[in-house]
């Protein structure tokens, strides 16, 4: 059964040759999948990724580049088994970028 | 995002029995449509096709029980198949040794019969 | 947020929105880090992870490039031997060399002139990663990916790359846990040459079936230490 993802033999413009730099988030990321799918934790395997992204609908995958879609398919899957959940990522990630802007009148 | 329960965790039973191999180099093979829904390895351009086994790979844990968590097996048979482009796509191919290869589960293949087909 | 890259060829009609390459902007790469980094801080306070491990995990991952692959194409130039292993079991020639490939398998397909051989992952983006490390964002794209399958040819010739009309093309669908590294020929005029010197002919490209490998006369043939200091 096919899905959005599953592309090969349809019409498609020219090969898009670019070569864009692979960022340090985007290894960040990567690392972060290997390590929870490895031999001593099991928690996420890539073949639950690809079933992340494969399930985010048309316009999410389309929206989202490469290893965007791979991380927010981690953070689902994550939450799927009771890891963590969506509101606790957001709390974390406001306290993030709360750090990074450096407001004094937010600092914890 | 499409949430399917994940099983609690079970002992693998002792006797679980691989999936294959069914197949040898050099049989002829189809792919079917086991119009299965989520993940699949399988791309729709090569169902319905008939093609040539040309490596068995090994044996494997299924991915699509593996993306819903599913870890404890039975493993499936890997295969390497063959097809003729112009057996994918219709039409004379650019060269008629072109063709496609590529990695397929046991279970998604029929045996062809290489006299009747 | 994100940008799409745009081509920018003179002649070329505009891309298809849903083809372009989805590439983020400075404001996505930042909210990508904000993000990891509140991922890893979660899974660093439940115990899960050790910022440590994550580094050295970033390191294995930025280990592998273009060089491994290079060698062991090299090797298999220089060695009729140590190609007949490779072909045969392409994880334990690898090996040999002391070169861990972490997949299941490497199937290692080999250009004849009789047959040219091309990779792609239709389904998402399965590449060697263990040994070429990470892949270029054209084999990601949706114009790769969709168009290599049925029209091989043609997406070689946007890479520059005309086959004779006698030899034909394999394309392999890299849709399990095999993964594969194409073979080319050796170049001609490359008689004598050691296995260092021969490494670097070999190109990223022609190890996926996009371009062919470095020409003598393209490249210079290196000296060898023993060359430049007698």
């Amino acid at each position: 059964m096919s899905g959005y993802h599953d592309i090969g033999g349809l019409p498609a413009g020219p090969i898009p040759r670019v070569e864009l730099p692979f960022q340090h988030w985007e290894k960040q990321a990567e690392a972060i999948r290997n390590l929870l799918g490895d031999g001593s934790r099991r928690l996420v395997s890539l073949d639950e990724i690809r079933r992340g992204f494969e399930s985010f609908g048309l316009d999410k995958y389309q929206a989202y580049s490469f290893y965007r879609r791979r991380l927010e398919a981690m953070i689902d899957t994550l939450q799927s088994k009771g890891l963590l959940t969506r509101e606790e990522f957001e709390r974390e990630l406001a306290k993030v970028q709360r750090r990074w802007t450096g407001d004094p009148c937010l600092r914890p | 995002m499409d949430r399917r329960p994940v099983p609690p965790a079970i002992t693998p039973p002792a006797t679980a029995r691989p999936f294959g191999p069914r197949f040898d180099i050099g049989d002829l093979v189809r792919v079917i449509d086991l119009r299965k829904p989520g993940h699949v390895r399988t791309p729709d351009y090569v169902i319905g096709h008939l093609g040539e086994v040309i490596q068995r790979c090994g044996l494997f844990l299924n991915p699509e029980d593996l993306s819903v968590g599913i870890t404890h097996g039975p493993v499936v048979a890997l295969y390497r198949v063959r097809f003729p482009m112009a057996e994918l796509w219709g039409g004379p191919a650019r060269h008629p040794r072109d063709t496609l290869c590529i990695e397929l589960y046991d279970h998604w293949l029929e045996p062809v019969d290489k006299v009747t087909r | 947020m994100r940008t799409h890259d745009h081509d920018h060829s003179q002649n070329q009609s505009p891309l298809h929105e849903h083809d372009a390459l989805v590439a983020e902007d400075e404001a996505g790469n930042l909210l990508g880090q904000q993000m990891v980094d509140a991922l890893q801080a979660i899974l660093v306070r439940k115990g899960v992870l050790s910022p440590g491990e994550v580094g050295l995990e970033i390191q294995k991952l930025e280990a592998p490039g273009t060089h491994l692959g290079a060698r062991i194409v090299a090797r298999a130039w220089y060695d009729p031997a140590y190609r007949s292993r490779l072909l045969r079991d392409g994880k334990s020639a690898a090996a040999e060399l002391d070169i861990k490939v972490g997949e299941a398998q490497l199937v290692v397909v080999e250009n004849t002139p009789a047959e040219h051989n091309v990779v792609v992952c239709t389904l998402c983006s399965c590449y060697p990663r263990s040994i070429l490390g990470q892949p270029p964002s054209w084999y990601i794209s949706k114009a790769y990916r969709a168009r290599t399958v049925r029209e091989p040819a043609a997406v070689l010739a946007e890479f520059g790359l005309y086959l004779p009309d006698d030899t034909a093309i394999c394309t392999h669908d890299s849709t399990a846990d095999m993964r594969f590294l194409v073979l080319p020929m050796r170049p001609t005029g490359t008689e004598g040459w050691t296995c260092e010197q021969l490494s670097r002919l070999v190109t990223r490209d022609s190890m996926i079936g996009v371009a062919q490998p470095l020409s003598p006369d393209a490249h210079l043939a290196p000296k060898t230490a023993a060359e430049e200091h007698p």
